[in-house]
């Protein structure tokens, strides 16, 4: 052992014993049960129906764009989930713990949780909502949509995306399992040092926590790698930076901040790593160490990752908007410059964080300034979304709806965000629940947004359309929750009412608190609904069935492929003339699908390595968590294995040969002319034969004659 | 006493949203930050009033724009269509102008309000002691988990979750922490500063009326966060003398080797308060220096674990000894 530690350890279970299973506890058994009887019934079913092949072939192993992007979907979704549980804990937990008289119960002197039990749900909630619901939420739909926009085949680096993809999921998996196996940091998602530090945290919980968050970051690392590198290197020819769509721009700025600031955040926990497990002292109040360093490390990444999450939720919502207006972005080149501009004071804001932490009147006066800065591109952008509207058509179909709500969310929240920025007013409320309403319009933005962006590219990449009518239902419960929860969260702001609290003293701010528990209700009905509209939806597929162009008046290239987008995407690489490309053809009558001659497509080939190293990496996190050193070992020589394994493997793409992308394109053109629906959902499985290639050419597109027949010659 | 905060709150007042201004109606509503009763919260509260008058100006127009281009260019309605309309460059002057200008207006205020209110130095307080003379109360602050210790130098005596001010008298803080981060905030009077181990932080304040304030610890330090509240009693400078004289007769007093063990983590669920007569005189230094140097009153496993067993235990422990 390297450091001295509470508790007993032994050679081959590390620190791990019987009392870590924490099945005394109700609530936690009872989430077991639960997951337990999911985990049997999916298990059984998959079995049952013979599908394991299926889900090998198709989904575990594959390296498509559009099947990791909704893979990723997938685990935001189930994450937002127990987010949203987490929630719904602290807020009954805090309707109920109010006063000295107020009741306990399941060994809690007030409410029904422990101080310890409410740390730690508050600290997965953070953890889970930013970056295990929101950040592959985001980040799967940039994966499906940005090569679509671009006219690409897939992403740059198909491994490297699977890679991310799977190192994400583990991350998410260990942060599940603390449920079970141990317990989780109890001490806010950031992290304070020192209180992070093993004397004050003394439990396996931060340990969890920073090896869960660490994979999530080596993830979207790469991840990030990946979305600039198809960005700059595989548009379709023709496409020029400023005949990009908008969103494929928000996502280039988004990964540039991503890139800039994840291995910063990579630093500042390994570094904690090594106080905890070396016995360093890089945060420590003693011993030459400094707490200040944590924070400043953790907030350069940790400002930047906020505009991570909002610039593509702003992408999105610029993509919605002008299609259900029925009219062109207003100030297309205004809405480039803002993004870039928001990413680029990202970077220099970050001391906001800790207003409070005693720096001199002239630091705080700079940091408030920046932050206010972020106001100016920001307002320019709602400025431009409302002249969209002007002189538009707007339908108020569900993807605008959402689009709208997280409009009017972004006012609120920008608002609120300018208060903030505003250091004398936060030295009263930092860490209060003024920040916290402000910070949840913000996110609720994204959510919002995330929202109108599934609706509106669904039918695209499953090929039908998703219901209205639960879905508005679900949009109105959202809406009322939203604001008899966070309305209430503003007033107990002005309270000066703080963060994390688990009994509240003062009986005055019941009423505020009951109120929120109101909205959390509403929440409760609107995931109900989401279920519903789910359901029905997928009921009714057949229904819903839609063509290329599901919504009418959509503009950008994603739009002219087919839907559900077959394996490859475009049978022939798009040349783009104009910016809004699908709208362009449009106007100008070329907007019909060309059968031509089709040439052989040259794709990535699937891969079960990245599963694997994901797996691998799981077990080696599980391992340092309980400090089991041998099995820690043991994962890393296997994973530095299978990576050498996998360099020396030559055998990585094959080819979709001329007829069988000639057999997918007539099924899908007779499919979307209504007479036969087309197989299967999200790319009928197609036949490829293997076959080593050697020289240039690739997944980018290069068909073999440089100027296909089909191009429209006058531009 | 002879700080008299004449600070206008009445026209900041007219610009305020109709939903502000009814709370102002209901005081002790538990809504703190409104009712501000000391300098400094309210040098806040007037530039607060100020940021969201200037803020609302801009937002109600927008979402009053907002909302009428929704409604008249819905489909079907009476609105004119252009598609192809995408770019003006008056307007575009006025979108980037609007935010500027209003990002300038607010970047000024900001600057001033932080000069006015920053912690180590509020040029509020500067300016009112400058013109009234007389000497601030110093009152060193210790955070433990999850207690608060006030030492007054001057006065060498000590107070457990109760911190005395006289009316009037500028109060000047020094503050540390024992083990981790704590952020000491009176919400009626002053604002959040860290209290940090192994570091000093300054916060001063003037409290404008006598009454009973609450304080607390506002940033995550542990279990015992949620109980790790003091109460604030300002008081006329005549009845401060009278409490620090009693408080001198304490019998209980603090040494470094007493400070040990009172900062093992203890959850002080019944607000518990107490006085010490005498203290020793560079305890605020040395607890400093000795954190410095690597000094942790550690968190047991069982706390973190089982806090109400523990809380028990460690109740029954303290409560037997003497400092």
């Amino acid at each position: 052992m390297l450091v001295h530690l509470q508790g007993p350890w032994n050679p081959l279970l590390g620190r791990l014993t019987l009392q870590q299973i924490p099945y005394e506890n109700p609530i936690l058994l009872g989430t077991f049960i639960f997951a337990a009887i999911l985990g049997v019934i999916v298990l059984g079913a998959t079995t049952r129906y013979g599908k394991w092949g299926y889900v090998w072939r198709e989904w575990l192993t594959t390296v498509d764009h559009k099947k990791i992007g909704v893979m990723y979907c997938l685990v935001g979704l189930v994450m937002l989930f127990r987010g949203f549980i987490d929630a719904l804990m602290i807020r009954t937990q805090q309707a109920i713990a109010i006063g000295p008289n107020s009741p306990g119960a399941l060994g809690a002197v007030h409410g029904y949780l422990t101080p310890f039990h409410v740390g730690q749900i508050y600290t997965a909630h953070g953890l889970i909502m930013v970056v295990f619901a929101a950040t592959p939420l985001l980040v799967g739909i940039m994966n499906i949509i940005v090569p679509l926009q671009i006219g690409a085949r897939d992403m740059a680096y198909p491994y490297l995306n699977a890679l991310g993809l799977w190192l994400t999921t583990a991350g998410g998996a260990l942060v599940m399992l603390s449920l079970f196996v141990g317990n989780f940091a109890h001490g806010g998602w950031y992290g304070f040092v020192p209180y992070f530090e093993l004397p004050y945290s003394p439990g396996v919980g931060v340990d969890y926590w920073m090896w869960a968050f660490q994979l999530s970051v080596l993830g979207t690392t790469m991840g990030s790698i990946n979305l600039i590198a198809t960005i700059v290197k595989m548009r379709a020819p023709g496409m020029t930076w400023m005949r990009m769509p908008i969103f494929t721009w928000a996502s280039l700025s988004t990964n540039l901040i991503a890139l800039t600031s994840f291995p910063v955040l990579m630093v500042a926990l390994g570094l904690l790593g090594m106080d905890r497990y070396l016995g360093t002292h890089f945060y420590t109040a003693g011993m030459g160490g400094n707490l200040m360093l944590y924070n400043d490390l953790f907030w350069i990444w940790g400002h930047p990752e906020v505009y991570f999450l909002i610039l593509p939720a702003f992408g999105m919502m610029s993509e919605i908007i002008p299609t259900f207006s029925e009219k062109t972005l207003f100030g297309y080149a205004t809405m480039v410059i803002a993004s870039f501009a928001i990413g680029g004071v990202s970077w220099g804001v970050w001391l906001h964080h800790f207003f409070t932490m005693a720096a001199a009147p002239n630091v705080n006066s700079f940091y408030s300034i920046t932050t206010m800065l972020v106001g100016i591109p920001t307002g320019v952008k709602v400025f431009n979304w409302i002249f969209t509207m002007y002189r538009g058509r707007v339908r108020y179909e569900l993807p605008m709806l959402w689009a709208l709500l997280a409009l009017f969310l972004l006012l609120v929240g920008g608002m609120t965000g300018m208060m903030n920025a505003f250091a004398s007013n936060d030295y009263m409320w930092h860490n209060g629940l003024f920040v916290v309403a402000h910070f949840h319009m913000m996110v609720l933005l994204i959510a919002a947004s995330v929202f109108g962006a599934v609706e509106y590219w669904f039918p695209k990449v499953f090929g039908f359309k998703l219901e209205q009518k639960w879905g508005k239902w679900f949009f109105w419960f959202m809406v009322l929750g939203t604001g008899w929860v966070f309305v209430p969260m503003f007033f107990l702001g002005m309270a000066g009412m703080t963060r994390r609290l688990d009994y509240i003293p003062y009986t005055q701010w019941a009423p505020y608190l009951h109120i929120t528990l109101v909205g959390m209700a509403f929440y409760v009905v609107a995931v109900l609904f989401f279920v519903a509209h789910l359901y029905v939806s997928l009921r009714d597929r057949e229904k819903n069935r839609v063509g290329a162009d599901a919504w009418g008046t959509s503009r950008n290239l994603e739009w002219m492929t087919h839907s559900p987008v077959p394996a490859y995407n475009f049978a022939f690489i798009p040349h783009v003339n104009a910016r809004d490309e699908w709208a362009w053809r449009k106007e100008n009558g070329i907007a019909e699908l060309h059968a031509g001659d089709y040439e052989d497509i040259h794709m990535p080939k699937n891969t079960g390595i990245p599963l694997f190293l994901g797996l691998l990496s799981m077990g080696l996190a599980f391992a340092l968590v309980w400090r089991i050193w041998w099995l820690a070992l043991l994962c890393l020589v296997l994973m530095v294995a299978l990576i050498i394994i996998r360099s020396f493997d030559r055998d990585t793409d094959t080819t979709i040969p001329a007829r069988e992308v000639e057999r997918v394109e007539r099924a899908a053109r007779d499919g979307s002319s209504g007479s036969v629906p087309p197989a299967g959902v999200l790319g009928d499985a197609v036949i490829a034969t293997s076959t080593v290639r050697s020289g240039s050419g690739g997944i980018g597109g290069n068909t073999t004659s440089p100027r296909p027949s089909w191009a429209p010659r006058n531009r | 006493m002879f700080i008299k905060n004449k600070r206008s709150k009445t026209w900041p007042r007219l610009v305020l949203p109709l939903a502000l201004l009814t709370l102002g109606g209901c005081s002790r509503s538990g809504l703190f930050l409104l009712e501000p009763e000391g300098l400094i919260s309210q040098t806040f509260y007037h530039y607060f009033m100020l940021d969201v008058g200037i803020m609302l100006l801009i937002i109600i127009p927008t979402v009053v724009l907002t909302i009428w281009a929704m409604w008249r260019y819905r489909k079907g309605g009476n609105g004119s269509y252009h598609p192809q309309w995408s770019h003006s460059y008056a307007i575009e002057a006025v979108v980037w102008g609007i935010p500027l200008l209003t990002v300038g207006v607010l970047s000024y205020l900001s600057v001033k309000a932080i000069y006015d209110v920053n912690p180590y130095n509020p040029g509020v307080i500067a300016k009112a002691q400058q013109a009234a003379g007389g000497d601030p109360v110093e009152v060193d602050v210790i955070a433990t988990d999850w207690r608060w210790l006030f030492i007054y130098p001057q006065q060498h005596i000590a107070s457990v979750d109760e911190l005395v001010v006289p009316v009037g008298t500028p109060v000047r803080f020094r503050l540390t922490s024992t083990s981790v981060v704590n952020d000491f905030i009176i919400p009626q009077l002053v604002g959040m500063i860290d209290v940090m181990p192994g570091m000093r932080t300054k916060q001063a304040l003037v409290a404008d009326k006598a009454g009973t304030y609450v304080g607390y610890s506002a940033d995550y330090s542990g279990a015992g966060l949620s109980w790790m509240h003091f109460q604030t009693k300002a008081v006329s400078p005549a009845q401060f003398e009278q409490w620090v004289q009693s408080a001198q007769q304490s019998p209980q007093h603090l040494s470094y080797a007493g400070f040990n063990r009172f900062a093992r983590p203890y959850i002080a669920v019944g607000g518990d308060q107490q006085i010490f007569g005498q203290v020793q005189p560079d305890l605020f230094d040395q607890v400093v220096g000795e954190v410095m140097r690597g000094k942790v009153w550690p968190t047991p496993m069982a706390m973190t674990e089982n806090m109400v067993n523990y809380m028990k235990k460690q109740r029954a422990e303290q409560k037997a000894g003497d400092y």
